[in-house]
């Protein structure tokens, strides 16, 4: 507490005096209460994030929030979906999750949203989104992980570090070993089969690509098939008219789902492939391509019977 | 024929010029002189149309200017400015061509003709420019662009020119200089001329009458020695002067008396 | 009749040569114009893909002859998809660079050009609306283009009027006003909207001549000719008002007319530009300065010359996109960029 002398004569330094005091006492709110986050007797593990980072995470999670799709899916996949405090607004798999509370979406999410709800763990997908929070987020002592999982593999070994990190590891080693029972098993259906040539378009008008740091390239590949564009440096690339069409795709993969609508164009480049003349444009829901999560294996399967049917028609 | 029937020219609610008439006649050099803020600038650029009259009538051979068409009028009544401003390099040949623009048929697209090259051609003499025909106008002294900038009047033929301070930046060699031309011009071939100016003893020496305006107002108009009088130019200027006759020529001689605060 | 003029004055004779501007002129662009189809026929021969050598020449003389052997699928990237893109690029390029000679002129300033005024990005945004509300009607972007063009023309230039009438400081900071924000309007609306529908904003802000229609190219083909028609059948009138408008007003331009005229013949030309394949920036300005420095400032020259200029100019560097990191494609904005800002420090230096 501080006594302020006023006098008629220095009434402007005064006034200046009671700015400054105002502006300390706002500036303590604004600073984050350590208090808040870590209750008196926490215990924390520390694990290393698939980027390499050093992470303190509590022993018992409750609140999580999480800032992808792939990740929320998984949540809910080993059972931990009541956990989940805050999501995306892309986060709509299962149904329950789009009931969640939003934080923004996946490439500018809202800080101030996330550290509203007082999550114990942020789980982001991949590292591009680090630089902007993982900093601020620490200020907070919110502990973040970075999940990267490149190939279906990767979804393997972050299915499992998620089941690590939430007490579930029961579970999410079971959800492994079925997702991968089921891998195997497409893996073996088409195993001695011709891979024909596949195309993926990502978007018809600038023509845009799965190269090789793609994760749908990696499905294609196990689902036995050749995709044209696989030695392509980088994960989305821009792609050359004329290579494609070179390229004569035997097959075309297209992504569909609501924002792009059931009748996704044909780039020009490929209108007259082999794919087209003979009927062979597969439409599969793209959140089952690009999520590297659970449903991944649904997106395999899919490919695998788009790319060979003779090989399931039972 | 160019007259100005009680023209009155408004800029939103200030006046400039209030109900001045005059008449140009063939072969004749009018001046008009007057303080700044007078009108005068204001006055010529009505006469070909520029500004437009918020009342009254500019009318050419009896029909009012703003019935002719842009190029019409062009060819009429040409324009001596203050020097042009150059952004972009051009010849001295290339801009005064550009005064036989409105005499060009198939205007837009059209080439310069004969016709063209050989006006050009006898203006550059005049102008004595043909030295420097090829040089660019950016390159040339102040004074030969402002002879540039007559002659590109001169190549539009017109017989009516209209000049708006053209001694301004010229040394006293090339005034006289080029109100000569003009006086030439008006001389051989019946032009006329309407010259704004600064310079009291020029317009007295060249022009044939003087107009003398304040706040918009003709205040007199007439021959030199009936304009210039200490009187008229005190009241017109409120600045004392002496008048006398220039020694040679005989036309008045103005010479301003300043109070010296010492 | 004669075509030269000798007028005998005292102790000297000159000659001057009506039919000197019109055989500069002339020459100029004929050479210029067998530089852009030896261009065009060379660049068929690059891109992504190797095709061979000697049957591609023949397909491209004898326009498709299938005695030529060449490949179908060969044939088919020469003919649907390179030379497409080769002629859209030249159509686009001879389209800003005419565009942008012409607003030199008009607003007596070197820096007007397209995309620094932020015109380019108003047909940015007309074509983005027509991509929304009209998706199906092809002749929609080009038209709602032109109506962005426009738009941002005269507010750029109701902006920059001021007392003393447009000055370049004024244009410039009007300009970079009106481009920024379109600039924002662009990214705010693609990151809303679906980046399928509405191509993203690399595609808006750095140009991709890539994916055009045939329907769309006979467009901007045809804008193209037309547009830079008009153009260059008013540039003796833009040769006066280079001059200043007051001066070309009292030489009989009617001003106001051929501003107009100039205005909407430019944006038809930068809205079909655009509406086919995004802002491709620098051509409007580098290309008119290059042809004003070697064959003067007569716009009856420079306009037709800027026009097929800037056409080489495009298909260049479109070429250099399609095969620097072939498979994969750069935006062509990003090297007419990289070219054409090196090259405006090199004029500036040289005083423009």
């Amino acid at each position: 507490m501080l006594l302020v002398y006023v006098s008629k004569s220095h009434k402007s330094q005064n006034i200046a005096l009671l700015l400054i005091i105002a502006a300390c006492c706002a500036g303590s709110c604004v600073r984050p209460n350590p208090e808040a986050q870590s209750t008196s007797s926490q215990q924390v593990r520390e694990f290393t994030d698939e980027t390499g980072r050093l992470v303190r995470v509590p022993v018992h999670v409750a609140r999580i929030v999480s800032l992808a799709p792939n990740l929320t899916e998984t949540i809910f996949a080993i059972g931990v979906g009541d956990r989940l405090v805050g999501n995306t607004t892309y986060c709509d798999y299962p149904p329950e999750a789009k009931a969640i509370a939003k934080v923004g979406d996946t490439l500018q999410p809202s800080i101030e949203r996330i550290v509203a709800l007082k999550p114990q763990l942020v789980l982001v997908s991949t590292a591009s989104q680090l630089e902007a929070f993982t900093k601020q987020l620490d200020d907070y002592q919110i502990a973040v992980y970075v999940t990267d999982p490149r190939d279906l593999e990767g979804v393997f070994t972050s299915i499992k570090n998620i089941g690590l990190l939430l007490g579930k590891e029961i579970e999410s080693l079971a959800l492994v070993n079925q997702l991968r029972a089921r891998t195997l098993s497409v893996e073996e259906a088409v195993k001695s089969r011709r891979a024909p040539s596949v195309f993926y378009q990502l978007s018809a008008e600038p023509l845009y690509t799965a190269g090789r740091d793609a994760f749908v390239t990696d499905l294609i590949h196990r689902a036995r098939g050749h995709s044209v564009t696989a030695e392509v440096p980088g994960a989305w690339p821009r792609y050359s008219g004329e290579s494609a069409l070179a390229a004569r795709p035997e097959t075309i993969i297209l992504p569909a789902g609501d924002s792009m609508g059931a009748d996704a164009e044909i780039a020009t480049a490929v209108s007259r492939s082999p794919a087209v003349v003979n009927g062979r444009v597969y439409r599969i829901n793209a959140d089952l391509l690009v999520r590297p999560g659970p449903r991944s294996i649904e997106g395999l399967e899919e490919i695998a019977r788009a790319l060979h049917p003779e090989a399931f028609a039972k | 024929m160019l007259e100005a029937r009680n023209l009155t020219i408004k800029y939103g609610l200030r006046v400039a010029v209030a109900g001045l008439s005059l008449k140009l006649q063939p072969g004749e050099i009018i001046a008009i002189i007057g303080p700044n803020g007078a009108g005068k600038s204001s006055l010529l650029r009505a006469l070909n149309a520029s500004v437009q009259a918020a009342a009254g009538d500019v009318l050419l051979d009896d029909r009012s200017v703003a019935t002719y068409s842009r190029r019409n009028l062009s060819r009429r009544i040409a324009v001596v400015a203050q020097e042009a401003d150059l952004r972009f390099p051009i010849t001295v040949l290339e801009f005064v061509l550009g005064g036989r623009y409105a005499w060009s048929s198939n205007s837009a697209w059209g080439w310069e003709t004969v016709r063209d090259l050989e006006v050009v051609q006898q203006v550059l003499h005049e102008t004595e420019l043909e030295e420097l025909s090829h040089r660019f106008l950016n390159e040339l002294s102040g004074g030969e662009r402002q002879r540039a900038v007559l002659a590109r009047a001169l190549a539009t033929e017109a017989g009516v020119l209209l000049l708006d301070e053209p001694t301004a930046n010229l040394d006293l060699a090339h005034q006289a200089a080029l109100l000569m031309l003009v006086r030439s011009r008006c001389d051989t071939r019946a032009a006329s001329a309407v010259v704004v100016t600064h310079d009291i003893n020029l317009a007295a020496e060249f022009a044939n009458r003087i107009i003398l305006m304040k706040e918009g107002r003709l205040i007199a108009s007439g021959a030199p020695e009936e304009v210039l009088t200490p009187l008229l130019l005190r009241e017109a200027f409120g600045v004392t002067v002496l008048v006398d006759a220039h020694p040679v020529t005989g036309v008045p001689r103005i010479t301003p008396v300043h109070e010296m605060l010492r | 009749m004669t075509s030269t003029a000798a007028v005998k004055a005292p102790g000297r004779v000159v000659t001057l040569d009506a039919r000197l501007t019109f055989r500069r002129m002339f020459i100029a662009c004929l050479l210029l114009l067998v530089a852009l189809l030896l261009i065009i026929f060379g660049t068929s021969l690059l891109g992504s893909e190797q095709l061979p050598t000697r049957a591609t020449i023949c397909a491209l003389v004898t326009y498709g002859d299938h005695s030529c052997g060449l490949r179908p699928d060969h044939e088919a990237i020469l003919f649907d998809i390179r030379l497409p893109r080769i002629i859209l690029a030249a159509s686009v390029g001879a389209s800003l660079a005419a565009a942008g000679a012409s607003y030199q002129a008009l607003l007596r300033n070197p820096l007007a050009e397209p995309y620094l005024l932020g015109i380019s990005n108003g047909a940015a945004v007309g074509t983005m609306l027509a991509l929304v509300y009209f998706a199906g009607n092809e002749w929609s972007r080009p038209m709602m283009a032109f109506f962005g063009a426009l738009l941002a023309t005269l507010v750029v230039y109701r902006l920059a009027l001021g007392r003393a009438g447009v000055t370049p400081e004024r244009l410039i900071l009007a300009g970079v006003i009106v481009t920024t924000f379109l600039s924002s309007v662009i990214v705010f609306v693609t990151t809303l909207m679906d980046a399928t529908r509405i191509r993203s904003f690399t595609f808006w802000l750095l140009g991709d001549l890539s994916g055009t229609t045939s329907s769309m190219l006979a467009i901007t083909v045809a804008f193209a000719l037309l547009g830079t028609a008009v153009l260059v059948v008013n540039a003796r009138s833009l040769n006066l008002l280079m001059l200043g408008e007051r001066d070309a007003f009292d030489l009989g331009v009617e001003v106001g007319r051929v501003r107009l005229v100039v205005f909407i013949a430019a944006s038809f030309l930068v809205g079909s530009s655009v509406a086919s394949s995004g802002s491709v920036g620098y051509v409007g300005l580098v290309v008119p300065h290059l042809v004003r420095l070697s064959l003067g400032s007569d716009n009856r020259i420079t306009i037709p010359a800027a026009a097929l200029a800037g056409a080489i100019f495009v298909v260049v560097a479109d070429t250099l996109a399609r095969t620097v990191i072939a498979p994969r494609e750069l935006p062509v904005g990003a090297i007419t960029a990289l070219v054409g800002a090196p090259l405006f420090i090199y004029l500036l230096r040289r005083g423009i």
